[in-house]
């Protein structure tokens, strides 16, 4: 039962800042993900926890104890890596039980550990199985075992589903989630897969250049992102960038590249340079006639593409000279096309005030 | 893997031991070569007129103008033979690959003066095919001099050109190649404009190798080249020959070899640094759908360059089980060769083994942790000894041999004489191999397992004796056998080292050539080839070709 501090966390590499200034705290038993695009300090980060990268400065705690200072082979954390890193000289059982061995359990214990574990990940009596015998699935899951046995403080995943093909990914994701939750360990994962990120975690930090850009559980990161950054890198988006004309109540007028939008806001004031995302969820498509509902917003613009996305259909709309087309999410695509009408709400639409 | 390389006692300890062991042995015996270029002939007074002085006279300039003929000569021939040997390989439907491959390779392996002397043996003066063509009255040449060498460095040396460019070309992405053609390019252009191109840093990396190779070699000039002036043996003779002794143009000739050398490395270095471009085949290109004719053609091309290669091996251990009734040979089997060179003494036999397998050790001991730090960490330090570790390579066996008789036939510590300092010597020259190889072995294993057992607790010391050595041992012991091998017939730095008591198979073999008994050194060569072949047939599954070629 472990909770992590990371207290102002500074790595560089050459001139780069690949972790700059971090602090984070994971709580006892929670699925904790460091999501951000390639090259953000995500996994430098992970990597620090481990012990495989120094810090230049500030601190990591597990619990009370600083553990920064420690060997990596000192640390009792269990890292599951991208590429597996299965012993290709062991067979299975002898994988398990390596982090076993090393810590000197008795071999009728250890015997029955490793049947414990290879029970959780549905791989049992595949002891003696060599490496080179087994799937990419079969091996991420011996990379798990192998990682839990010695009942780690901490469990680190470093992109672990990325060499997996889609299908197995999702399955993957739901397995690791009931695992964790079966053993109530803390757990560090890193991805740069929103989904994953999203359907997984118990809080997300966003990662951008070195910082933590957001963190909060995946319904505030999808719903509330605090940046443009974020709305973008979490699931899709339309940003417009423009000026407050003016305010309605507790709404304002925005004027865009060629046009001009009326959105929620408690904060912004006239003549306020702001940022505006609008999910494509949250507009609708308007059948002939049909009235929007209370409050919200109707638009009009040009069909310019459909995309068949299986579950749902995304429309671009041409609405906006010079700006790039509406992105639209909907149920299937209208019959005809050309000029359609829409209506977005308001309320759901983020908004933030750039530097006056 | 962070810890074990990062622990400052292990890296120092590493970096250490190779500091100390090539300034002692190889960085001042070079530095004392060159110091006895710049004194005068009595070794007093220092000046800058040897080089003037040796660079004028015609004899030696010759002997560089000779060397660099011999070996630009080489290189050339390597390619044209070697090219085409490796895209049939690389690309043709043929029969009995894996065994023409091994084949092609086992005259990296074997000593090339050998091929030199079955040459000599059967197309010299006396020699027997010589002697049946102009009893049948067909007039043949000469094959002593610049032809008789470049064809024994094509036929011993080509392989260092086949093995890399038959990697390049199974390297080679085949999208880019149906790239080329989708966007119309004819068979034979993509050919030219992408395929060879891709190759092309490959083929010439090897070719140089060939380049230094035939600088530096000594034995088979010392067989062939008769009265033309080499580089290698001029330096050689001025240094330890039984007339004209004159260390100052010794230590002249010697610095222009390592000039040439350096140089050929240094341009070989750079290729290889720019070939990242070769190296991520995705998808291996197919065979090419070829006709039976072809495909013939191909396979009997790259048979009889093999068997030519081969050949003269053969004949040289047949000749050894045949009569001598001193030059003359008559067609009978007999065993008095063999008799007439173990009977007087097995010393140089015992000697050749026990040396070989000491110098291989011991360049195995240094040059295992140096290639897994350089493997396993990139940073000035390992970059400074890779430099240090790869430059024996560019210095000449004869020249090595002579700098250490400087540097250690006097003063505190006096070697020579001793066996320690051929060991030495061996030592030194293998270190290259030795490091090159092992990097290579490790670079193909990830980093990541050594992480992820240190994750699971285990120091990490035991890492490296648990996850890291079985992975590679397999490697090692090839590389090891490897060293055994060529040591076993090295002979530049040895002619140069070895005394009485301490001679080799390879100076036995000499001496026998020098006198008059050609089936004595029949029969020492015949025993060098299967000390030679059959360790090499032993540990062939735990050799990688990339091994081979970075002899």
């Amino acid at each position: 039962m472990t909770s992590i501090s990371i207290e102002n966390a500074v790595r560089t590499f050459g001139s780069v800042r690949a972790v700059d200034d971090v602090s984070i705290a994971i709580r006892d038993a929670e699925f904790f993900t460091l999501l951000g695009p390639s090259g953000c300090g995500k996994t430098t980060l992970l990597r620090m926890v481990a012990g495989f990268c120094d810090l230049e400065s500030g601190r990591i705690l597990f619990d009370a104890e600083r553990i920064d200072t420690l060997p990596p082979h000192r640390r009792k954390t269990g890292m599951v890596f991208q590429n597996y890193a299965i012993f290709p000289h062991l067979r299975v059982g002898d994988n398990v039980a390596y982090g076993l061995r090393a810590r000197n359990v008795p071999s009728a214990e250890r015997a029955e550990r490793i049947a414990r574990a290879l029970k959780l990940i549905q791989l049992q009596g595949y002891e003696d199985r060599w490496p080179h015998q087994l799937s990419g699935g079969q091996l991420q899951r011996v990379a798990i075992a192998r990682a839990v046995v010695i009942e780690p403080s901490v469990l680190l995943l470093d992109e672990p589903l990325s060499n997996l093909d889609a299908k197995l990914r999702v399955e993957m994701r739901g397995e690791i989630r009931r695992l964790q939750k079966t053993l109530g360990i803390t757990v560090i994962y890193v991805t740069h897969d929103q989904d994953e990120a999203l359907s997984m975690s118990d809080r997300i930090a966003v990662m951008r250049a070195g910082r933590v850009e957001q963190l909060g559980e995946p319904a505030a990161i999808y719903g509330a992102p605090e940046s443009p950054f974020v709305a973008k890198f979490v699931g899709a988006t339309n940003l417009f960038e423009g000026v407050v004309t003016g305010r309605v109540g507790d709404q304002i007028d925005v004027a865009i590249a060629g046009g001009a939008l009326r959105v929620h806001d408690a904060r912004a004031q006239a003549g306020d340079r702001v940022e505006i995302s609008v999910r494509p969820e949250a507009i609708r498509l308007l059948v002939a006639g049909e009235a929007a509902p209370a409050g919200w917003i109707t638009l009009s613009g040009t069909l310019s593409g459909v995309e068949y996305l299986g579950a749902v259909t995304r429309l671009y709309v041409r609405m906006f000279e010079g700006a790039p087309p509406l992105q639209v999410a909907v149920a299937s695509a209208p019959a005809g096309g050309g000029e359609i009408s829409m209506a977005y709400d308001p309320a759901r639409a983020v908004v933030w005030t750039k530097d006056r | 893997m962070r810890s074990l390389v990062r622990a400052p006692g292990f890296q120092a300890a590493i970096a250490l031991t190779a500091a100390v062991f090539l300034s002692a042995f190889f960085l001042v015996p070079v530095l004392r070569v060159f110091r006895a270029s710049v004194y005068d002939a009595a070794g007093t007074s220092l000046t800058l007129f040897n080089y003037p002085h040796v660079l004028s006279n015609r004899f030696f300039l010759d002997a560089l103008a000779n060397s660099l003929v011999i070996a630009a000569a080489a290189f050339v021939f390597t390619i044209v033979i070697g090219v085409p040997f490796a895209f049939c390989i690389a690309r043709f439907p043929m029969p009995g690959k894996p065994l023409l491959l091994a084949l092609a390779a086992l005259p990296l392996v074997l000593p090339s003066f050998v091929s030199a002397y079955a040459l000599v043996l059967m197309f010299g003066r006396a020699g027997l095919v010589t002697r049946e063509l102009h009893a049948a009255g067909i007039p043949f040449g000469s094959i002593y001099g610049t032809p008789g060498i470049v064809v024994t460095y094509v036929l011993t040396l080509y392989p260092y050109v086949v093995l890399p460019t038959v990697a390049a070309f199974k390297s080679v992405d085949v999208s880019v190649e149906e790239v080329a053609q989708n966007l119309g390019a004819s068979p034979m252009r993509t050919f030219v404009t992408v395929t060879l191109p891709i190759v092309l840093p490959s083929i010439l990396a090897g070719a140089l190798l060939v380049f230094i190779e035939a600088i530096e070699n000594f034995g088979v000039p010392f067989v062939l080249a008769e009265d033309k002036p080499i580089l290698a043996v001029e330096t050689f003779k001025l240094f330890a020959g039984e007339t004209a002794i004159n260390p100052a143009a010794a230590g002249v000739l010697g610095m222009l070899l390592v000039a040439c050398t350096a140089v050929a490395l240094l341009i070989q270095r750079n290729i290889l640094g720019r070939r990242y471009y070769a190296t991520s085949a995705r998808r291996a290109p197919p065979l090419l759908p070829v006709g039976p004719g072809l495909r013939l053609l191909a396979s009997g091309y790259c048979w009889i360059v093999t068997a030519a290669a081969l050949v003269p091996f053969v004949a040289v251990v047949i000749i050894s089980f045949l009569q001598f009734n001193g030059p003359v040979l008559h067609y009978q089997f007999s065993l008095d060769n063999f008799a007439q060179l173990l009977g007087r003494s097995y010393r140089p036999l015992a000697n050749t083994l026990m040396l070989a397998a000491a110098g291989a050790v011991l360049a195995t001991l240094i040059g295992v942790p140096i290639g897994y730090l350089l493997a396993r960490r990139r940073s000035r330090l390992t970059a400074l000894l890779d430099i240090a570790a790869t430059a024996p390579f560019a210095v000449a066996g004869t020249v090595l041999g002579i700098g250490l008789v400087l540097t250690y036939n006097s003063g505190p510590v006096i070697l020579t004489g001793t066996w320690i300092i051929m060991v030495i010597a061996y030592a030194v020259r293998k270190l290259p191999f030795s490091v090159r190889s092992s990097a290579g072995i490790l670079h193909q294993i990830d980093g990541n397992l050594e992480e992820a057992s240190i994750n699971l607790g285990v120091p990490p010391f035991v890492t490296f004796l648990r996850i890291t050595v079985p992975l590679i041992v397999a490697g090692i012991v090839g590389g090891l056998v490897l060293s055994f091998v060529t040591i076993a017939s090295e002979l530049s730095s040895t002619i140069v080292l070895y005394s009485g008591p301490w001679t080799t198979m390879t100076v036995a073999m000499f001496q026998a050539l020098e006198g008059t008994s050609a089936g004595e050194a029949a029969a020492a060569a015949t025993i060098l080839i299967v000390f030679t072949v059959l360790p090499v047939a032993l540990v062939y599954r735990l050799l990688r070709r990339y091994e081979l070629s970075t002899l």
